[in-house]
């Protein structure tokens, strides 16, 4: 098929799901740019992602302990909505909170999507590792359905925090571990993609899925193993709008006073010297806001230390925030040297 | 002989379920509700800053969030002794009023309305619009490559299934248009919150986020997209479903339970709350003809463990409960604990709010011939979609009245610090129910945290009086023609929108043998 009509055809698949064409083919410009792909390569090759839907790569998506906010971060994409990417782009075999089918029908569903292999596997939540019991579905181990399904995966996506490196299970009593820990311990020697932060941002799921449609490859990743177009070398703290006003010596200590709306967050708690995700340029959905805009604080939930080693949230007592703290009574730029 | 059938996973709700029931000539005799997953956020809390529990426990659940941020910020607020501003108060109610309108749609379209059609009836549409036109070819695209995930496998339709065509196209283009209405949704709420899932702007006192005028119309604007959807496809969408194809099913009353019906109340309309969108009360064994609401009396509230694997206890109120695990014990098959409202299990979310609130459209139902049951409930769920988007424009206008007043405040910044010693409650009514939060604080530090969230009361299992759970005793009587085809069980169950993640937040192990899908 030539690539022109290819493309025609996908702008079609795109209109059913009302979406204007110009904002799907600035989306397309947007995260070929991310990939290094042209724009009209990009295009071609999604459109021939629908064009052989009958080949629509497999996908199969585990909830372990987790609190399906992944999932919906999943629903919160726009553009291009998350119906054109679940019937268009990909084949959903299993995702618990989504498909049809429920108990014995679900459990074969699964089964028989293993049995074939060569899917994409994501697993939202962590694997517990305290005790088996901690998780079951079907009257099996979660963890046991966990690696039956990663020795069968093509690619293995783990979002959200608590994939990624633990998260908040991490600290329980149940002992949850990360999607990379689980496969070590089962001796599956497979490369994972950690889509982090707490929810998964739904720009980098849905970005890193795309990815792999397209290009059958994982993404580039990062020291953790994150993907490296979303993480940067630069901290939240450094690409804060309220980045002056801590140059300043500004911070914000009454959330009453409009005077302080934009001054700093770093003595309420902020970890942004800490984390290193793109939340302060992407922002969070639709561009609407992010923490630090609502005068929340950054928790660093993208980071390896994110929930354990940022308690107690709301003070600064980790060692970088302190160091952040004691650099700016001693240098009035607060730059850091490396 | 009655038969054993156990359905697990429970798919299409929030977390690990497994829903096991006893049949006997094609009905349910007797049931079982386990969760199966957990994690153990109360013991995580123990001994950490008070002022974490909110961001914690927002992370019970992604799908309901931030209702435990709310609830757990008023526990703290009455252990702190904080006061929280009219507009602090204003504030929390409109991200939370975004979340419901969300919630409430996901779960409708997203979660249940696969199990109330025979989404094969596209085919069949003969009709000229163009939009169920281009559903029409994309769902018959999908089964000539022969690729019809996820809307398969399912259960085989049942005579309940809506199978005519047009109904059918018009319910599925609306679940494409509600999964983008939703995301929107979420996106309004976000305004304050800061993004979602997860809000970041809820804490002890009242809120962070300072708004501006350009917010206020930027949501209102918002709020009269979602108006419209709920005004014009929700409610009617749910309306034409109940009265028509499912009006058997209504009147039939599948999915009843106990009738015994509990709210906190929430969602102020005044500042000094004499005003209430949900207000609160409490009803036992429900007479339609004759409704005794009853005022709530929170120490009433016991947990029961007899059939949860924790160490065997005598029923206790929130504050003293503890979690010591016994995985190993006898006879428990579930780590949801066993919630009573003096002593007697009760059903929360939207069917008891408009029941209590004495809904004239939910009333009018029920005289109608519409039993309390699985349709009622979303009926109940879609009725109170709008009196919160329309509680939302009279908190917009509350805002920017009070906003443009010297002095607004949103926060109380005097009570920021953690006290010595104290504890709270905090209480709420999220999408799915009662809600309610208890904390105790010594040496300025989490001493002891409790929650007792609207799936623990729904899902919860027997008593130590032996007594069933709401989903357990809402099964029971429910026709099960093709025990491969337990259509009214998942109806059933998902009517009641269960969030296990919520429910389990303590731990769930299964130490049952490992079981299949039996028919004995």
């Amino acid at each position: 098929m030539r690539e022109d009509v290819a493309v025609e055809k996908l702008l079609n698949v795109v209109e059913l799901h009302g979406i204007d064409r110009r904002d799907f083919l600035k989306y397309c410009a947007a995260t070929a740019a991310l990939f290094g792909l042209s724009e009209f390569e990009f295009t071609t090759k999604v459109a021939h992602a629908v064009e052989s839907a009958s080949k629509k790569p497999a996908v199969v998506w585990i909830e372990g302990q987790a609190c399906a906010g992944c999932t919906i971060s999943l629903t919160q994409s726009l553009y291009p909505p998350a119906a054109s990417i679940v019937l268009d782009k990909i084949s959903l075999r299993y995702h618990g909170t989504v498909m049809a089918a429920a108990g014995y029908l679900a459990e074969e569903a699964l089964d028989a999507t293993i049995k074939q292999g060569g899917y994409i596997l994501i697993v939202e939540g962590s694997i517990p590792s305290a005790d088996d019991r901690f998780w079951t579905d079907a009257g099996k181990p979660g963890r046991e359905i966990f690696e039956a399904a990663a020795r069968k995966a093509n690619a293995i996506l783990a979002v959200g925090a608590c994939g990624s490196f633990g998260g908040i299970p991490r600290a329980t009593p149940s002992k949850g571990i990360p999607v990379s820990q689980a496969l070590k311990n089962a001796n599956i020697n497979k490369p994972v993609v950690n889509i982090s932060t707490c929810p998964v941002h739904p720009d980098h799921l849905v970005g890193a899925v795309l990815y792999v449609v397209v290009t059958g490859k994982i993404p580039e990743l990062d020291s953790k193993g994150r993907p490296a177009v979303y993480v940067g070398e630069v901290r939240v703290h450094d690409n804060c709008r309220r980045r002056a006003h801590f140059d300043a010596g500004e911070f914000l200590k009454d959330w009453n006073d409009p005077k302080q709306k934009n001054w700093c967050m770093l003595e309420k708690g902020c970890k942004g010297p800490s984390s290193y995700i793109d939340c302060t340029v992407r922002r969070w959905n639709d561009g609407i806001s992010f923490c630090l805009d609502c005068s929340g604080v950054c928790q660093a939930c993208g980071e390896p230390i994110f929930y354990d080693k940022v308690t107690p949230l709301y003070m600064a007592e980790d060692e970088t925030s302190k160091r952040f703290l004691a650099m700016k009574k001693s240098n009035s730029s607060g730059q850091e040297k490396s | 002989m009655a038969k054993r059938l156990v359905v697990d996973p429970i798919t299409r709700i929030e977390g690990h379920l497994k829903i096991e029931v006893e049949i006997e000539n094609g009905k349910v005799v007797d049931a079982w509700s386990s969760g199966t997953m957990a994690r153990g956020f109360e013991a995580l809390l123990t001994g950490k800053d008070p002022r974490d529990a909110p961001y914690v426990t927002s992370r019970f659940c992604g799908v309901c969030y931030s209702v435990h941020q709310l609830a757990s910020s008023r526990a703290l607020d009455a252990a702190f002794g904080a006061k929280v501003p009219w507009g602090g108060n204003l504030i929390r109610n409109l991200v939370m009023g975004a979340e419901y309108i969300y919630d409430h749609v996901l779960h409708f379209y997203q979660l249940s309305a696969l199990d109330y059609i025979d989404i094969m009836a596209v085919a069949n549409y003969t009709g000229k619009d163009k939009g169920l036109l281009a559903v029409k070819d994309k769902i018959v695209g999908l089964v000539k490559e022969k690729d019809t995930y996820p809307f398969t496998p399912r259960y085989e339709p049942d005579e309940f299934s809506v199978k005519d065509p047009e109904m059918v196209t018009t319910a599925v283009k609306h679940y494409i248009d509600a999964l983008k209405m939703h995301a929107k949704a979420r996106d309004m709420g976000a305004i304050w919150g800061g993004r979602t899932p997860h809000y970041q702007n809820i804490i002890v006192g009242g809120v962070t986020s300072y708004p501006d005028i350009n917010q206020v119309f930027r949501f209102r604007t918002m709020l009269d997209e979602q108006k419209k959807f709920v005004e014009e496809v929700y409610i009617p969408d749910v309306l034409a479903f109940g009265t028509g194809p499912l009006w058997p099913l209504a009147e039939m009353g599948l999915g009843g339970g106990h009738y015994n019906y509990l709210s906190y109340g929430d969602f102020q309309l005044d500042p000094g709350g004499k005003e209430m969108v949900f207000p609160a009360g409490v009803i036992t064994g429900l007479n339609p003809a004759d409704i005794k609401v009853a005022r709530v009396d929170p120490e009433k509230i016991t947990e029961s463990v007899k059939y949860a694997w924790y160490k065997e206890e005598e029923p206790v109120h929130p504050y003293n409960g503890e979690q010591v695990f016994d995985l190993d014990k006898t006879n428990a098959y579930s780590f949801v604990k066993a919630p009573r409202y003096d002593g007697k299990p009760m059903e929360v979310g939207p069917l008891a709010r408009m029941i209590v609130a004495g809904n004239p459209d939910v009333l009018g139902l029920v005289k109608k011939g519409a039993k309390p049951g699985a349709v009622a409930r979303h009926a109940a769920r879609a009725i109170e979609t709008k009196l919160v988007v329309d509680a939302c424009y009279t908190w917009l206008d509350q805002l920017l009245n009070e906003m443009t007043k010297p002095g607004f405040k949103i926060q109380d910044t005097d009570h920021w610090d953690p006290p010595d010693s104290g504890m709270g409650a905090g209480f709420s009514e999220p999408p799915r129910g009662a809600l309610g939060h208890w904390i105790k604080v010594k040496d300025k530090k989490i001493e002891n945290y409790q929650a007792i969230v609207p799936s623990t009361w729904n899902a919860s299992p027997r008593d130590e009086k032996g007594v069933r759970g709401q989903y357990e005793e809402s099964l029971i009587g429910t026709p099960v023609p093709d025990p491969k085809n337990p259509n009214n069980i998942v109806r059933i169950i998902r009517s009641f929108d269960p969030c296990l993640a919520c429910a389990v937040h303590i731990i769930d192990p299964n130490t049952n043998e490992i079981r299949k899908f039996i028919i004995e």
